[in-house]
């Protein structure tokens, strides 16, 4: 489903990825691991179009995605649920609203929306708090609240960029759970993360990357 | 179930930013309230020139067929020629109606009119000659009744043709180069009411960067993300408009009463040409479509620059 053939990222002074083949069958669950500054964020990037590979091929569906641009990118991102580190909740308006807005984006009926909204806060956990500010929860509910908008328009590939990195172990691995369970149903999850501890524990391919060079988890 | 047809749901969005950016204007009144002062300032000052213009015209056509001439006679002309020559004229097709005015009734009321009665009583001779008051056809043009004043003065028996048509052809030119002024005034306005509104949207664009680039991520268009700023610019620019009209109708309505009464003097039955209803409606309209044009602009430019990361 998604396959980098020989993918190299240069920023001006340091090569982020160094031809890295790889791919990751649809349904599969997969960790993306390495030290600080290994390229694994680069990889994601690469794969929301959030910059573009200096060689090599990046195939999603069988398509080179290097021929996605302008417009029908935003459309190619609604296929991805993503979750951030610092979960990039807006503090404006409502969890409710929070969540709700990739089935905004993607044009659900107002009705829809309240049913997939409560059923999205329900797999988190967080049922009956829709109408809060997200501001008044927890880092742990937060990233919850996160989760929750990523997964609301049933996407088929989870995207998550060191979803843990501001949590403690427990609450951790609570959320690694949550990931799992969606991979469960049949959702491509992809998790960057350096908590090797952590992700040893769930069974999933571990992909790692050093210095921008795949060094392990390249078949599964 | 699920996702609707695009029309539909583009719509629904439609409605949604709407109301949401009218919402978030209303919770900031005080920021709001001044911007949409500023652009009313901006848009009133072009439409009370293009009023006063409108008034000034009206009043100028109307000097302009109340005008008359005075053919002072040769002093050997005698009232009974002077009547003579006023049926001759009365048959041109440029000539309403010629009127002639016997010497002494002349001299009588200028006497009256300077309040010199006894002075003038004590006079031997009377220096004033008979005189033929002319009142040229009220659709002739500047330069027909020039043509008048030439024709005029080359009769026998006419000393001199008492009439400026200068002032009247420099009103004329005041008033083209004035209606230019407006125009040029006007752009210049409508402009600062763009900027402002530019420099309003971009606050909101910067207030919403981290909204903007979140919608962006998770798969929002540029159209979905300008939304609401295309509503706020279009809201803050009818009310700004709208305040302009409101602005100009106080204005008009503390300069109507001593215009009319001038209109009055003027012997016009004349109302003071204010904006009216179509007026006020126009300069709200204006005022949308700036904010529309200053906010489609001004995302264009830092939409790209809100790209994520
Ligand atoms: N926009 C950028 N400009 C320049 N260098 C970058 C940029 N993004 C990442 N890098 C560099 O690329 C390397 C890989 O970064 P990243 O993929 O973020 O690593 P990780 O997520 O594994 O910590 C790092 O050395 C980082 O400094
Ligand atoms: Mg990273």
């Amino acid at each position: 489903m998604i396959n980098f053939e020989r993918v190299s990222k240069r920023y001006e002074h340091r090569d982020a990825l160094r031809d890295v083949s790889v791919e990751i069958a649809a349904g599969e669950m997969v960790f993306l691991t390495g030290h600080s500054g290994a390229g694994k964020s680069t990889m994601l990037r690469l794969l929301m179009l959030l910059d573009r590979a200096s060689s090599g091929r990046l195939l999603v569906n069988g398509n080179d995605v290097a021929t996605i641009r302008g417009a029908r990118i935003a459309k190619y991102r609604q296929d991805f649920g993503i979750v951030f580190q610092d979960h990039r909740l807006l503090f404006d308006r409502s969890i409710f609203d929070n969540v709700a807005l990739p089935l905004e984006i993607a044009g659900f009926h107002p009705r829809d929306i309240g049913r997939r909204v409560r059923a999205a806060l329900d797999k988190v956990g967080l049922l009956g708090r829709e109408s809060a500010n997200p501001v008044v929860l927890s880092g742990g509910e937060q990233q919850r609240v996160g989760i929750a908008r990523a997964v609301v328009a049933r996407p088929k590939i989870l995207v998550a960029d060191e979803p843990t990195g501001n949590l403690d172990p427990g609450l951790s691995a609570e959320i690694m759970g949550l990931f799992d369970a969606f991979h469960r149903v049949g959702v491509t999850v992809i998790v960057a993360s350096h908590d090797l501890a952590l992700i040893s524990r769930l069974r999933h391919r571990i992909i790692t990357l050093k210095e921008g060079r795949l060094i392990g988890g390249v078949g599964s | 179930m699920g996702q609707r047809p695009a029309l539909v749901s583009w719509a629904d969005h439609h409605r949604k930013a709407a109301s949401q950016s009218l919402q978030q204007l209303i919770a900031e009144p005080v920021q709001s309230f001044l911007t949409c002062l500023a652009v009313g300032v901006a848009l009133a000052l072009p439409a009370v020139l293009w009023a006063f213009l409108q008034n000034v015209e009206v009043v100028a056509g109307n000097i302009q067929t109340s005008a008359r001439f005075t053919l002072l006679l040769e002093q050997d002309v005698s009232l009974e020629t002077a009547q003579l020559m006023a049926a001759e004229l009365e048959t041109r097709s440029d000539i309403e109606l010629v009127e002639a005015i016997d010497r002494r009734d002349a001299l009588a009321r200028f006497a009256e009119e300077v309040g010199f009665s006894e002075l003038v009583d004590n006079l031997h001779n009377n220096p004033l000659p008979n005189s033929l008051q002319l009142h040229p056809g009220t659709s002739l043009t500047v330069s027909e009744l020039d043509d008048l004043a030439d024709a005029l003065v080359a009769l026998s028996g006419v000393e001199q043709v008492v009439f400026d048509t200068q002032w009247q052809a420099r009103l004329q030119a005041a008033i083209t180069a004035s209606q230019r002024l407006t125009l040029g005034v006007g752009v210049l306005m409508v402009l600062g009411a763009v900027l402002i509104l530019g420099n309003t949207v971009r606050l909101g664009i910067e207030a919403r960067r981290e909204e903007i680039t979140v919608i962006k991520l998770i798969g929002g268009g540029d159209g979905f993300a300008r939304r609401p700023l295309l509503y706020a610019g279009l809201w803050s620019g009818s009310a700004g408009g709208f305040f302009g009209a409101v602005l100009v109708a106080l204005l008009f309505w503390f300069v109507s009463p001593p215009a009319e009464r001038l209109f009055d003097l003027y012997g016009l039955d004349r109302r003071f040409i204010g904006l009216g209803l179509p007026g006020m409606l126009i300069l709200t309209a204006v005022g949308g479509l700036a904010g529309l044009v200053s906010a489609w602009s001004t995302a264009l430019i830092h939409l790209r620059r809100a790209q994520p990361r």
